[in-house]
């Protein structure tokens, strides 16, 4: 059954039009006196310089978590790349020259073009090593393999980006508890 | 041959004056130009809550500041960037000159629109000879005035219509159809609403029209019927939103300009611009006063009904007309100075990642305008007790003596360009405000209402006028 919306029912004021055009121009006016007396009414950001408040729980792009020593938390045992929906994650592993640890990887690429971000491979970690915690709210490339992020570019961040309360983020390199960890590490308690 | 001329220079100051006034009144209006464009831009972002364009800055090394100027610097930006584009010819478009010629006509005719308009009311002196000659406030002073104005304002049609045939695509084409269409539907209530106003007068002299004013009240008081259908009309003349039909971006693609790139677009933008410029001045010459300060006229004798009073009144208290004009001009520095210092303190709040940059861009921003406004004030307070006394008297025609005639003629030019740029926010603020009309309804609106009205309005004007004389 089709809906049938009757058409408003204009009286002899709204006819005359001129008394709605006046009317109309009043909330222009009063938008246009709210924007230049009162910055703060802008809804909009200036980008670049203002950054967006984004969410605790935003998943956007991905970085490596690391080790006191500087060494990727990850040791290759590629859940995520398993778990993940486009399969986007590349890893070629290696053997670990620790004895603790079983493998390490020598590349680990993330096609963020292919990426669905989903957070399965987070998920899917079994030692916290990928996060998508890095807030980045635009991802920015001249190319497609720009979007392609490696290892270097996965781990490149710095604990003070994060914060105090995030403990794995602050026991990296240059993190508030990164001696604590270092000897933890050298003790061989913390894999 | 030097001296003589130089000789002739000092014994004939007005002429030389009249002369160098002919290439400047229609550059001075030009400089209003990216004036407008900046409102345009600046006002539509505030109507719409957002900031609108500030990007664009030009670098000072040494204070390490990019200087952004409220959006101006946009302007230079969009020149250059049309002025180097390279310059494209559709291979649809008709090979001889017609296309090429089509953006040049409303701009040409635009410039000579302002030619017609009294800047400032007619300065009285003797001439070498000992006559009484008046320096005129127009460029071209003519007894068919405003006629001869509407006259070239209709040919920048033609450039339109030329231009968008010439072009062949149909989204052109209609855009052209449309134009003419609206031309021949609004000029009429143009002219009809404007009647009135000569029917009071008696004349079609703008400088006479402007000399009514201030010797009786303005336009808008004696025809206020009239200043809306004019003003309404003019809208639709300007092709400017709610009429902007001929342009139609969302069903022309561009309108008539569809096919025009780079620097011939930059004409039809700016042929656009200055038309709405030239509206603005024209509603205010004819109903709002043009270069006259008060509403009333005061009483100064009334001696003759052609007396311009406002005028008059303007020499004898040049002092504290000056002084109020300087102060509002430090009353609104001030305010904007106030303005701009509260958003140097929203943005050093925001943690912006440039905020320290700009801290400073602010702060220079508020120490030219604060110290404008200073001036002025000082300027103000110095001024307000000057009251200059007539040199001489001729025939009952006072005569003040030259540095009175440049301080009122430059004090009446700003009054004219104050008001003019009150109009063009008019214009500004209705396009954000209202949306397009059909076209049938423009059609509608045009000769079932507006030619009506301003047909009854000149009824019942030539009736009263009748019964006053």
């Amino acid at each position: 059954m089709a809906k049938v919306i009757p058409r408003p029912d204009l009286g002899v004021w709204e006819r005359l039009y001129i008394g709605e055009i006046f009317k109309g121009l009043m909330t222009t006016f009063g938008h246009a006196a709210k924007s230049l007396t009162n910055p703060a009414h802008f809804p909009t950001l200036l980008y670049p310089e203002q950054q967006p408040d984004i969410p605790r729980d935003h998943r956007s792009r991905h970085r490596l978590m690391k080790r006191a020593d500087g060494s990727p938390r990850c040791v290759a045992c590629y859940m995520c790349s398993t778990a993940c929906p486009a399969r986007c994650i590349n890893i070629v592993a290696e053997e670990s020259p620790d004895k603790h640890i079983e493998k390490r990887p020598v590349r680990f690429e993330i096609d963020l073009l292919l990426c669905v971000f989903c957070g399965y491979c987070v998920e899917a970690c079994p030692c916290d090593a990928i996060r998508m915690d890095t807030k980045l709210a635009v991802l920015v490339g001249g190319d497609r393999a720009g979007f392609v992020i490696d290892k270097k570019g996965l781990m490149d961040w710095e604990p003070k980006d994060y914060p105090a309360s995030d403990t794995q983020s602050q026991k990296a390199p240059g993190g508030s508890l990164n001696a604590k960890a270092l000897e933890e590490l050298k003790s061989g308690s913390d894999h | 041959m030097f001296e003589s001329i130089l000789n002739w220079i000092m014994a004939n100051p007005y002429e030389v004056a009249a002369l160098l006034l002919v290439p400047a009144i229609p550059l001075l209006f030009f400089n209003i130009l990216p004036l407008l464009v900046v409102m345009e831009r600046r006002g539509a972002a505030f109507i719409q809550d957002r900031p609108g364009p500030n990007r664009a800055g030009i670098w000072i090394p040494i204070l390490n500041i990019r200087l952004r100027a409220f959006g101006m610097i946009y302007n230079a930006c969009d020149f250059v960037k049309l002025a180097v584009k390279e310059r494209f010819d559709p291979k649809f478009a008709t090979s001889f000159g017609y296309y090429a010629a089509g953006p040049f006509i409303p701009l040409l005719v635009a410039l000579i629109l302002p030619a017609f308009i009294p800047m400032f009311a007619p300065i009285w002196y003797q001439s070498s000879s000992g006559s009484l000659a008046a320096l005129a406030g127009t460029t071209i002073s003519t007894h068919s005035g405003l006629l001869a104005l509407f006259a070239f304002s209709s040919l920048s049609i033609y450039g339109l219509v030329l231009g968008s045939w010439a072009s062949n695509s149909k989204f052109a084409l209609l855009g052209g159809m449309r134009a003419s269409a609206m031309m021949i539907s609004y000029e009429v209530s143009i002219g009809l609403a404007a009647a009135g106003m000569f029917l009071i007068v008696g004349s079609f002299d703008l400088a006479k029209i402007a000399t009514w004013q201030g010797a009786h009240t303005w336009g808008i008081v004696a025809q206020p019927v009239g200043f809306v259908l004019f003003t309404v009309a003019m809208f639709a003349e300007c092709n400017r939103t709610p009429f902007d039909v001929v342009e139609g971006d969302s069903e022309l693609v561009a309108g008539f300009h569809t096919e025009y790139g780079a620097m011939r677009f930059m004409l039809v933008m700016s042929a656009e611009y200055f038309h709405v410029i030239v509206a603005s001045a024209l509603i205010s010459t004819l109903f709002l006063g043009s270069y006259h300060l008060s509403p009333i006229p005061l009483p100064l004798g009334h001696d003759g009904a052609m007396v311009d009073l406002d005028d008059r009144w303007m020499r004898a208290n040049l002092g504290g007309v000056c002084a109020f004009m300087l102060a509002v001009g430090a009353i609104g520095a001030a305010a904007f100075a106030w303005l701009i210092h509260g958003r140097r303190v929203h943005y050093n709040r925001s943690g912006a990642s440039d905020a320290a940059m700009r801290s400073k861009e602010y702060l220079l921003y508020i120490g030219a305008i604060g110290g404008a406004a200073v001036a002025m004030a000082i300027g103000a307070f110095l001024v307000a007790g000057w009251r200059p006394q007539p040199a001489t008297l001729i025939g009952g025609v006072p005569l003040w003596g030259g540095l009175v005639d440049v301080v009122t003629a430059v004090a009446q030019f700003h009054v004219l360009v104050g008001k003019i740029l009150l109009v063009s926010w008019l214009f500004v603020w209705v396009r954000w405000t209202v949306p397009r009309f059909r076209y049938d309804q423009i059609m509608a609106l045009g000769w079932k209402v507006l030619l009506n009205i301003a047909l009854i309005n000149l009824l019942i004007t030539a009736i009263i006028v009748k019964l006053v004389h």
